[in-house]
């Protein structure tokens, strides 16, 4: 009924159907505190207040995507994880968390997850599955020697797996092992991967690298980019960022110079900076801009850093390698370690090899664990129908997926929140991951399974036993005492991987394909990664850096391009070669290369995972083969049309600027012209009197607009925090999003440019939504908060016309009416949950702030500024985001606020927000005047 | 009481003949005698043929989509409707402005005509008060029906309630209520106090014990003793006399809903005689709508005259030119401010922008149709009035419209700005408020007296007596 | 009303001209009486002239209707915004005076309307459904289109003299009204 899609949004209504199973799993066993592990789990100790607001308790961990781990600090109520951060002590986060990291406690509470063991369509315990795959039952099918064993398992830098991995061999000493991932391609089995120290280089280079928002180790990187460009005073040092890409990214919008190039200019602009770097000034065939970089780079010797992204071929990247090498990069900024993923005790091979063996019916047992390959492999290599082939096929997986479907049996796999065990990150810094919670459903973990089939156990081993038995082994000296450090600080002493040299790989001197009239460029999703996280609402609904795109996947393309193929956003349009082909909307994105096209993995799901069902394009259908970058396509217009979920309609700031920018030179020659303006407006009342702050903390927020890189993070943080709903794609295209935080951005009219202005309640001392409420229901606090009070609410939405920042968000149904048992488990229980018909915006976090007061308190002090964080502030990488009080003028609150660069939006309203923004300033090269 | 059947009376009173009404600007032309005159103006009590039946089914239905639509929009959530961030007001708010402006014609008729001493007004301004209230109940509705929360509408009357809170009177939704209210009851005040005489007459006239009962109640005893005649006429003047002002208040209250929040579009110190002007504008197109065709029903030519359309054409006409200086000033001063989002607003968006089609229509609607006034021929002709009249109505509510829409959706920062799109349930509520309007108002021509009887017998009477000679209705 | 209280009853006479109902009712004055009532279906003005009634009290009433109106509009927006319940609203002070005019404004019109009305109707004595008028056979015309005089059958001057008054006035008829109870 159409109608029916006005009551609620669609994804929650196909979902409904789930609910009485979700529920009755729920009631099994869902009640309260009973759900702590049985195993003792030690809290987080950290004595930092800002690391304990609120008075759920809080246990370290960590999250793997793509097998590099970073730590996270959860947040439990009654035995209920609800909220993620960060581990300051973990060197992948150092507080911070990506938006995947914050919404995987929403994953773990899906109602689509798989619930029970099967075999065929039958419906069994682990432990009749387990019986199977006993070495000695299996033997029988696979041979004496496990030949036909074949296991694929998604990337891991888990030792304890490695180690159990081994001794599966030893049972089945000819089974083989093979580890995939799509954004990790065949370079997944490397042996080498590259560090960086973002903290020590002055002068950056990144060429078709996301490394600030999606690469490995992206938090910290982020975090040490920032702290290189505080601009505490104007003429501080301020690092500088060249990037060279295709596709606008977070870190092309934090660049000082982006330079928009087709994909397979990359190869190009890598020789030209090669020769340029190499021969100095002496005059080379490159254009102005790569001189002007080479001079840079040479300038700052051993300070400077060349990044080639990762999904570029390792012929390309080492030409990257050979620039760092010139420009003395090489071991100081940059070098080389053995890869922390499995592989250097058991042989991994790759998927190519599984397809192979699969084609040539040598298969007889394939076990998938992790991953989903039969959706996210290249359709060209059908992985999916050879699957199907294999006479015994098992799945171990959180979803009923693809790769369920085309497996014989299946066992749900235990989220991370609900398993032990241990990973690396990136630097191959270990840390245990710790349950908060028993498993929600009949689930086991991979390392069980290794057990099973090595023959250690019949398929009760438990992970824990597992895990401490091989810590014992591995740790010298007393390993209780080391067990529980590591449990609590949540890194353990192990060493990170050791350095190696460079791999050496010529670079390639040909270009992929010349002269074509279109490519195409595949990438890893920022939201949804490779799919993994797709039934995600809070990744589905987080609108994607820079093109502000939710629920969905989009051709990218620039606005000369689109104006060559005559589309628009939302035309279909057609990439196809040979017998490839791939259809879906067109986006345009200012600033992107021309005749190039960029899509996103991941949409275009076709699991049992409802809310993923149906959204976006199957990019996977058009990828030529498992590490392709990109390649040459074919683009026409099918001249349909499909209204995309975009967050935001503009793209520019249409002559308004509401974010100043400035060059750093231009900062440095006159620090106020860039500040706020002046806020006086006539008024028939007396002058409101300045808060005082002798009565209590007057709160406030600042935002540095130069070193936000438009990640997200704040936002799914905040919609994790104050139980924001997921409304769907049709209430988003019809302008009803929900999120509290929106990261606003503008591109300058050339496209050169995109501004990023995360837009929250600014809580106006004269705030223009209080005077027009008639049942005053939206007032302000003596501590200078501008509350809403939902109970007193009755709709008139008065306060949201009336708002010039338009931060106000209405309930226009009841958007939690149609959550499952398990989804209102991850509400976090400090926060109202609003109902139908009521205003409900930021809060500036007050909860926390009410805690933190009682607790000061408790403990017999008056409260601090400093006491208090709200979520976007944590969640955020680069530290952007600043809460404290105004009472506190040495907080860095207050010295970021008092800097001639901050200035109030729409400050000529004279609405005084307690939120103030800091100019965003761009470290320009004077000799550089053609940023394309 | 026993009855006697009019018929059984000797003689009646025939106007004099020695006092024809005069030929030039007459505005009763009736030759017949006070009983003739009463039997005609009360005949639709006595049942109404079948058009009225048509219409009543029509409208009737229209209640139903309206009645339906209300009902959608409690069940669902104002989520039912394209209201959206930015536009978080767009139809619901339009048809009110738009209702109430319609329903200030009748005040503005039968009050400010009444005291400026316009005794033309006589036969028509029982058909405008009811029209204002009628157009009142429908205005009232939306400003409920609009609220996330319809059930909590109370809780913007201060009432002592058991958490000691109070509504916030520096909103000008309070005054809205306080405004609204008090128009609607004034004018309903002044509509019975004016009905009274008329329903004795009904009393007496009509021949059914039943209906005799039934209007006997309604006339309170009325049975015309001088005294009850002046202290009436003394109470008309002065309910005349407060609800003048109201005329202007209310529309510029309803105005500060808009004029006092900061948006562009919205911020202007030229709202309140702005949309008191518009108001009464559209009021005259709707009383004009609803005259026109009541007029050749009952065959009341004789009693709305060629002169009253004369009259009404005038004014409409001079309400246009007011209307378009408002358009013209404020587009001027956003053009003088140098303010970026006012020049966007008024400058680009409403004339070149999303909704560009619709101003443009409201443009000829409003300002170029009118002129046609000009010329006598027009101003007399039923079919160009009845046209015009339907024009200015879709016009008017184009305007408030385009005001309220066209601001919010472009408004401050460019990052929140967002189309709108109204779904079925927005225009079930707009074309089924207006079906629900003529339903009121067929009703009241079936069963109300809807010429002031009284007035008309004394404005014959003094034409009469007075050589032609033009007498208001004489003051306290 | 005058014709609110008839101990005696009154002796009625109906008219189909204004203008002669109008002469007979001067002449009646003329003769002294002054205890007289008319009934007409329009108001007409020259009877005033004829009974020289005093002047309507109303005007007073609603003035002080509508001052009582607006100080309890202003007082209610002072005492709940300002003294029971001050919050900070935008920066706005508690006790808002250019705000609140306009619920003043309203306030005082609403209730000296109100005043208007029900003052009218109690000066009026009404509703009143009974009248002995009523009783007349035919005074529904009172409201259409004839025009009554009724004399108090215990006016001083007239008594059963006013029977023979009237008459002589060549009405359509005169009636006998019984005493009103």
């Amino acid at each position: 009924m159409h109608a029916h899609d006005h009551d609620h949004p669609p994804e929650l209504n196909r979902r409904d159907f789930l609910r009485l199973a979700g529920a009755s799993v729920a009631l099994a066993g869902l009640d309260g505190c009973s759900r702590m592990p049985a195993e003792h789990i030690l809290p987080y100790v950290d004595s930092r207040p800002e690391l304990t607001p609120g008075i759920g308790s809080y246990y370290a961990t960590a999250m793997s995507v793509d097998g590099y781990a970073t730590g996270l600090i959860v947040e439990s109520h009654e035995g209920r994880p609800t909220k993620i951060e960060g581990n300051p002590a973990h060197p992948a986060s150092l507080g911070a968390a990506g938006p995947i990291e914050l919404a995987s406690v929403l994953q773990l509470y899906d109602p689509d997850r798989g619930k029970s063991a099967r075999v065929g369509s039958e419906q069994v315990q682990w432990e009749r599955v387990a019986a199977n795959l006993a070495p000695a039952a299996l033997r029988s099918r696979v041979g004496g020697r496990g030949s036909g064993l074949h296991l694929l398992i998604e990337p891991t830098s888990s030792l304890l797996d490695e180690e159990l991995l081994a001794s599966v061999l030893t049972a089945h000493p000819d089974a083989r092992i093979y580890m995939y991932s799509p954004m990790l391609g065949d370079g997944a089995t490397d042996a080498a991967v590259q560090q960086y120290d973002i903290a020590n280089a002055d002068v950056i280079v990144a060429i078709d690298s996301d490394f600030l928002s999606t690469a490995p180790f992206h938090l910290r990187y982020a975090r040490q980019f920032a702290d290189n460009r505080r601009l505490a005073r104007p003429t501080d040092a301020m690092n500088r960022l060249y990037v060279v890409e295709s596709t606008f990214s977070s870190t092309g919008s934090a660049a000082d110079h982006r330079f928009a190039v087709r994909p397979r200019e990359v190869t190009t602009v890598l020789r030209w900076l090669l020769t340029s770097v190499i021969n100095g000034d002496a005059k080379t065939e490159a254009p102005a801009w790569i001189a002007a970089i080479a001079r840079d780079l040479r300038a700052h010797q051993g300070r400077s850093l060349v990044i080639v992204g990762d999904a570029q071929p390792a012929s390309i990247r080492a030409l990257g390698d050979a620039i760092n090498d010139a420009i003395g990069a090489s071991g100081k900024t940059t070098w080389y370690t053995t890869s922390p993923l499995v592989g250097h005790h058991v042989p991994v091979h790759k998927l190519a090899d599984l397809v192979g063996a699969m084609d040539a019916r040598e298969v007889d047992t394939l076990i998938v664990i992790g991953g989903n390959p039969s959706y996210a492999t290249p359709r060209a290599l059908g992985f999916s129908s050879l699957m199907r082939a294999v006479p015994n096929s098992g799945y171990l997986g959180l979803y009923e997926n693809e790769t369920a479907r085309d497996a014989r049996w299946f066992v749900p796999m235990s989220h991370y929140l609900e398993r032990w065990g241990d990973a690396r990150a990136y630097d191959g810094t270990v840390s245990i991951v710790q349950p908060l919670v028993n498993p929600l459903y009949r689930s086991i973990a991979p390392p069980e399974l290794y057990a099973t089939l090595a023959g250690t156990s019949n398929g009760g081993a438990r992970s824990y036993d597992l895990l401490r038995a091989s810590w014992t082994r591995r740790t010298s000296g007393d390993a209780e005492t080391a067990w529980s450090d590591a449990l609590q600080r949540g890194v353990t002493a192990d060493a990170p991987m050791s350095r190696v040299a460079a791999p050496t790989t010529f670079p390639s001197d040909t270009n992929p394909f010349e002269g074509t009239a279109f490519e195409v460029i595949y990438l890893a999703d920022p939201k949804i990664h490779d799919g993994s996280f797709a039934n995600n609402g809070w990744l589905q609904e987080l609108p994607a850096p820079l093109t502000q795109l939710t629920w969905g996947n989009a051709g990218l393309i620039s606005p000369a391009t689109a104006h060559r193929l005559n589309v628009s956003d939302g035309d279909i349009i057609k990439l196809s070669s040979g017998q490839r082909a791939l259809e879906l909307p067109a986006l345009v994105v200012p600033g992107h290369a021309d005749d190039t096209v960029s899509v996103h993995f991941g949409y275009g799901r076709t699991g049992s995972e409802s809310a993923a069902r149906d959204v976006g394009a199957d990019a996977y259908a058009l990828w030529p083969a498992v590490g392709a970058r990109s390649e040459a396509i074919t683009v026409t217009r099918t001249g349909a049309a499909q209204a995309l979920a975009l967050a935001q309609t503009q793209s520019t700031g249409a002559g308004r600027d509401p974010v100043h920018r400035a060059t750093l030179d231009a900062y440095r020659a006159s620090p106020s012209s860039v500040g706020q303006r002046s806020g006086r407006v006539l008024s028939l009342y007396p002058e409101a009197k300045p808060p005082d702050s002798n009565t209590a903390l007057q709160w406030a927020m600042t935002i540095d607009l130069t070193t936000c890189i438009g990640c997200g993070a704040c936002v799914v943080g905040c919609q994790s925090e104050n139980n924001i709903p997921v409304i769907g794609a049709s209430e988003v295209r019809n302008g009803r999003s929900m999120q509290w935080m929106h990261v606003e951005r503008y591109f300058a009219d050339n496209g050169a440019d995109a501004a990023m202005q995360p837009m929250l309640c600014q809580h106006c001392e004269n705030a223009p939504c209080e005077y027009v409420c008639p049942v005053g229901a939206t007032v302000h606090s003596s501590d200078g908060l501008n509350e809403m009070v939902y109970n007193r609410c009755v709709g008139t939405r008065f306060c949201s016309n009336n708002c010039p920042y338009k931060v106000r968000h209405f309930n226009w149904f009841d958007y939690n009416k149609h959550l499952s048992e398990t989804e209102l488990m991850v509400k976090n229980p400090n926060v109202t949950v609003r109902e139908r018909g009521v205003m409900e915006k930021c809060t500036f976090c007050v909860q926390r702030i009410r805690e933190a007061e009682i607790a000061a308190g408790r403990d017999g002090r008056a409260p601090r500024g400093t006491d208090v964080q709200t979520a976007c502030q944590q969640a955020c990488p680069t530290n952007a985001i600043v809460f404290g009080s105004l009472t506190e003028p040495s907080s860095e609150m207050m010295r970021r606020r008092n800097q001639p660069r901050s200035f109030a939006a729409l400050a000529e309203l004279g609405t005084e927000p307690r939120v103030r923004y800091l100019a965003r300033i761009r470290n320009a090269n004077p000799e550089i005047h053609d940023s394309r | 009481m026993t009855t006697v059947p009019l018929r059984r009376a000797r003689g009646d009173n025939p106007v004099p003949t020695a006092f024809p009404a005069p030929p030039d600007a007459s505005v009763l032309r009736f030759d017949g005698s006070d009983r003739a005159l009463t039997d005609q103006l009360l005949a639709p009590l006595r049942g109404t043929g079948v058009v009225w039946w048509v219409l009543f089914a029509v409208s009737a239905a229209g209640t139903a989509v309206f009645a339906f639509s209300c009902w959608w929009t409690v069940a669902k959530g104002i989520g039912a409707w394209g209201n959206n961030i930015p536009v978080a007001w767009a139809f619901a708010i339009t048809n009110f402005v738009w209702w109430i402006g319609i329903g200030h014609a009748g005040t503005f008729i039968s009050a400010f005509l009444l005291l400026l001493n316009q005794h033309w007004r006589a036969s028509i301004n029982r058909v405008a008060e009811a029209m204002t209230i009628f157009a009142l109940m429908n205005a009232g509705l939306f400003p409920i029906l609009h609220l996330g929360r319809p059930w909590f509408f109370y809780w913007l009357i201060p009432y002592p309630a058991t958490m000691g809170v109070w509504p916030n009177f520096k909103s000008a939704l309070p005054w809205d209520i306080a405004a609204v209210t008090t128009y609607l009851t004034v004018s309903l005040l002044f509509w019975y106090a004016g009905l009274v005489p008329d329903l004795a007459t009904a009393r007496d006239w009509l021949d059914s014990r039943l209906a005799r009962r039934i209007y006997g109640i309604f006339a309170l005893g009325w049975r015309g003793t001088s005294t009850a005649w002046r202290q009436h006429r003394v109470a008309m003047v002065l309910l005349a006399a407060l609800a003048t002002p109201l005329v202007v208040s209310v529309h510029s209250v309803v105005s500060l809903d808009f004029a006092i929040a900061q948006l562009p579009g919205w911020h202007s110190t030229i709202f309140p005689p702005y949309f008191v002007v518009g108001a009464i504008y559209s009021g005259f197109a709707m009383v004009l709508l609803l005259i026109l065709p009541l007029r050749h029903a009952y065959r009341l030519e004789q009693v709305i005259t060629e002169r009253h359309l004369d009259a009404m054409a005038k004014l409409t006409l001079t309400m246009a030119l007011m209307l378009t200086y408002a358009y013209v000033v404020e587009s001027f001063v956003a053009w003088y401010t140098h303010d970026i989002p006012e020049r966007f607003t008024y400058l680009f968006e409403r004339p070149f922008g999303t909704y560009a089609v619709l101003f443009w229509i409201m443009i000829t609607c409003n300002v170029v149709v009118p002129q046609v006034f000009w010329w006598k021929r027009n101003r007399t002709s039923v079919g160009v009035l009845l046209a015009a009249s339907g024009a200015i109505l879709v016009g008017m509510w184009l305007e408030r419209f385009i005001i309220i829409v066209t601001s919010l959706h472009r408004d401050f920062l460019p990052a929140s700005w967002h189309i709108y799109r109204p779904t079925w349930v927005d225009f079930g509520l707009l074309f089924g408020s207006v079906g629900f309007f003529g339903f009121l108002f067929l009703l009241f021509v079936r069963f109300v007296p809807f010429i002031a009887i009284s007035e008309v017998k004394r404005l014959r009477h003094d034409l009469g007596e007075n050589g032609g000679r033009e007498i208001g209705l004489p003051h306290a | 009303m005058r014709d609110s209280r008839w101990p005696e009853g009154a002796y009625a006479a109906e008219f189909a001209d204004e203008r002669h109902f109008v002469g007979a009712l001067a002449m009646l004055r003329d003769q002294g009486y002054t205890r007289l009532e008319t009934y007409t279906p329009y108001p007409v003005p020259r009877i005033e002239s004829a009974l020289r009634d005093p002047p309507s009290v109303l005007p007073g009433l609603v003035f002080l209707g509508g001052l009582c109106g607006g100080l309890f509009s202003y007082w209610v927006q002072w005492y709940t915004n300002a003294v029971s319940y001050p919050l900070n609203i935008g920066g706005r002070p508690a006790h808002a005076v250019p705000a609140f005019f306009i619920p003043t404004f309203e306030g005082t019109v609403l209730s000296a309307a109100v005043v208007a009305f029900v003052g009218l109707f109690a000066l009026l004595r009404l509703p009143k459904p009974w009248h002995p008028m009523f009783e007349i056979d035919g005074f529904e015309r009172a409201s259409i289109d004839h025009f009554w005089i009724a004399v108090d059958a215990t006016d001083p001057r007239g008594g059963t003299l006013s029977q023979q008054t009237l008459e002589s006035l060549d009405p359509l008829r005169v009636v006998r009204v019984p005493a009103t109870s």
